[in-house]
């Protein structure tokens, strides 16, 4: 740590941290109701308990990347933080605005509308809390001496996230345009906005970790991000073959979708060249194997579970089937969360003045939540295959095909609770790393 | 690659994209009118959006195949259960099994369930490019007769409203507590079939099929020709 404003952040990671911890409770009792109809109905029934899982998911993630940027942003531009304050003001706000939802989803004050459920002056508040996001970023950049790639695409993919965000608020008459401008917010933020903002975090955290030369690092974030846009604005057709637009996107998304893995395996490969040619003895190995294992995953997760089911052939009859969410846990997991543990666990540490600290429970915390996501992903997925192979290809009815696929749920629940102890593993750890007197 | 090379192939490739994407777009829109029907889409059919929108449906149902896969796609409902069915089950969703996954009631006023009908009848007449498809094997799965007697359509409502499907299946769709009706009526004959409506225990002793009291002896006979002409 260089400048003292950057501390801002931990209090970000913290509460990220314990977001976290909440959404995968959440997600244990989803997959409990798949398998014994259907515990805590009255209270939770499963329509709020997963508005809060995903909800949950993309506050703790924006508090991530908001900690992420917080820290990363001074040590780029080479001065403090624009205001501290505004920081500060800003993380209270976001905390009460995600609290507030959540309770109000507890009483049914909802949009309705699946991951955008906020209602809509928690939607406009949300925009208030990003221009002051944007604002507090911006002041500070601009009083850099020399212009960073990384500054520049962290940035970018800050004002997209605010952008896209807007074309989820109106209400829609139409139910086909409602998922046309839904898919805006939806897909081009996880294929676009985020991955500008994760492309940038993983720079910033290769170039310390590592010592490569930023010349060569930013070259392949340009071509990384220029394929990712590429590919991913276009790619957005793979969710327009089916919901009343025209044939044309099931050639336009087909054909797009099929290139988005490419970027992703480039990410793999350049992180393993520049872990190879680092010129740095690599102390905290913890953050290098959060930060390799989130290319690896990314790649499986988002890239190959993406593609084979994008092409129409196959989506025709996977859409809306468990194949989905298989892809949707890994997907986010790999490109998102190990995001985030990754610059926590390369910025907390260095926050508190550690020159060295006790990675054993972040190592435990990798192995388990790695490993059981897989094996989750894997089990969805099989439930996936029966669930199109028999509800939709042989046309039996929805329920009795939830029975055959209750086996594989049931994996789902138990390797959740084995993820559920690697997630508390991590918060116990990031509440003790940042409450942790600075040496 | 230079790093400056690179940099132009990420703005360049962004700018070109993002214009064809925004072409696409505008196109999108000039279609939509006729494949949405939107001459169809009245203040009803909105409002019932709104229902839908309200109950948080969305976050159990798929519907054009996005939302949860907690419960069945909704894109065709209104064509594959027609609107007696859809009224009777909104207005009571409870399941008499306590072991099958079940809606909560949410307890809609009857302009509301109207409402949501015309919304679900809206959503059924979209182009979605044949989706969802059609089964691979189009078996011969149930033997109605290809005409329906006023008879026979007034059975049928009999067993909508009753919700026989909860545990009979005709045809793959229903539950698998009791017996598969596909067919029942090239095995029973109409008398045995009264005979078990009206009173299930007579015929076997630790059946778990309540008896129907409620039912009159018309409505008896209506499902009794409906399940007969099962072949």
């Amino acid at each position: 740590m260089t400048y003292e404003s950057q501390k801002v952040a931990i209090k970000y990671f913290v509460i990220s941290a314990v977001f976290f911890g909440l959404q995968v409770i959440l997600g244990l009792l989803l997959a409990a109701k798949y398998v014994w109809p259907d515990p805590l109905i009255g209270l939770l029934p499963f329509n709020t308990a997963r508005a809060i899982h995903t909800n949950l998911l993309v506050v703790w993630l924006l508090f991530g990347f908001m900690g992420g940027a917080y820290y990363i942003v001074p040590e780029e531009s080479g001065t403090e933080l624009y205001s501290t304050k505004l920081a500060n003001l800003q993380f209270w706000l976001l905390l009460i605005g995600g609290l507030v939802a959540v309770i109000g989803f507890l009483f049914g004050w909802t949009a309705g509308r699946p991951l955008l459920e906020l209602p809509v002056e928690l939607k406009w508040a949300i925009v208030v809390i990003a221009l002051i996001f944007i604002f507090n970023i911006f002041m500070t950049m601009i009083r850099t001496k020399k212009w960073t790639a990384i500054q520049g695409m962290l940035l970018g993919g800050i004002v997209m996230l605010a952008v896209m965000w807007l074309f989820g608020i109106p209400f829609f008459k139409n139910l086909t345009l409602d998922y046309y401008y839904w898919w805006w917010v939806v897909h081009l933020w996880v294929e676009g906005a985020f991955e500008l903002i994760a492309a940038a975090i993983m720079a910033f955290v290769l170039l310390k970790l590592t010592g490569v030369e930023r010349q060569v690092i930013e070259k392949w974030l340009y071509i990384e991000v220029g394929l990712v846009l590429i590919t991913g604005i276009i790619g957005t057709g793979h969710h327009y073959y089916w919901i009343g637009t025209p044939e044309y996107w099931l050639w336009w998304g087909g054909i797009f979708s099929a290139m988005e893995p490419l970027p992703i395996l480039f990410m793999v490969f350049d992180t393993l060249n520049h872990v190879r040619h680092r010129k740095l003895e690599v102390k905290n190995r913890l953050a290098l194997y959060w930060a390799v294992g989130c290319a690896i995953f990314h790649f499986i997760g988002a890239g190959v579970w993406g593609v084979i089911h994008t092409l129409p052939q196959v989506n025709r009859w996977t859409h809306g089937t468990q194949v989905t969410t298989s892809h949707g846990h890994m997907a986010f997991f790999g490109a998102y969360a190990m995001l985030v543990l990754t610059i926590v666990y390369f910025a907390l540490p260095r926050l508190k003045g550690l020159e060295q600290f006790n990675q054993k429970k972040g190592f435990w915390a990798f192995w388990i939540t790695t490993t059981s996501m897989m094996v989750m992903g894997l089990a969805f997925g099989a439930a996936g295959l029966i669930q199109s192979y028999f509800q939709r290809g042989l046309g039996i009815d929805f329920l009795t095909v939830q029975g055959f696929m209750r086996p594989w749920i049931i994996g789902v629940f138990y390797t959740g609770i084995a993820f559920l102890i690697g997630t508390l593993v991590y918060v116990l750890d990031v509440i003790g790393l940042a409450t942790k007197e600075s040496s | 690659m230079e790093k400056k090379a690179a940099r132009n192939f990420f703005i360049w490739g962004t700018v070109i994209c993002s214009a064809v994407f925004i072409w696409l777009t505008i196109d999108t829109h000039s279609t939509i009118p006729k494949r949405t029907n939107t001459d169809k889409l009245t203040d009803e059919v909105v409002m019932g959006k709104r229902v839908w929108h309200k109950y948080n449906c969305n976050d159990c149902h798929t519907i054009l195949g996005i939302g949860a896969y907690y419960a069945p796609d909704m894109t065709k409902v209104y064509s594959s259960r027609g609107d007696t069915w859809l009224k009777q089950f909104l207005k009571n969703p409870d399941s008499p099994d306590p072991h099958r996954r079940k809606m909560p009631n949410q307890k809609l006023t009857d302009d509301e369930i109207n409402k949501l009908i015309a919304f679900l009848k809206w959503v059924d007449a979209i182009d979605t490019n044949q989706w969802p498809p059609k089964p691979i094997t189009v078996a011969k799965i149930t033997g109605a007769p290809l005409e329906e007697t006023a008879q026979i359509l007034k059975g049928k409502n009999v067993y909508n409203q009753n919700r026989c499907d909860l545990c009979h299946r005709i045809g793959g769709q229903g539950g698998v507590i009791g017996p598969d009706l596909s067919h029942i009526g090239a095995k029973r004959d109409t008398s045995w079939l009264a005979q078990l409506i009206k009173n299930p225990k007579s015929i076997n002793p630790v059946t778990q099929m309540p008896a129907y009291p409620q039912l009159s002896e018309d409505e008896v006979q209506a499902l009794v020709s409906f399940l007969a002409g099962l072949k």
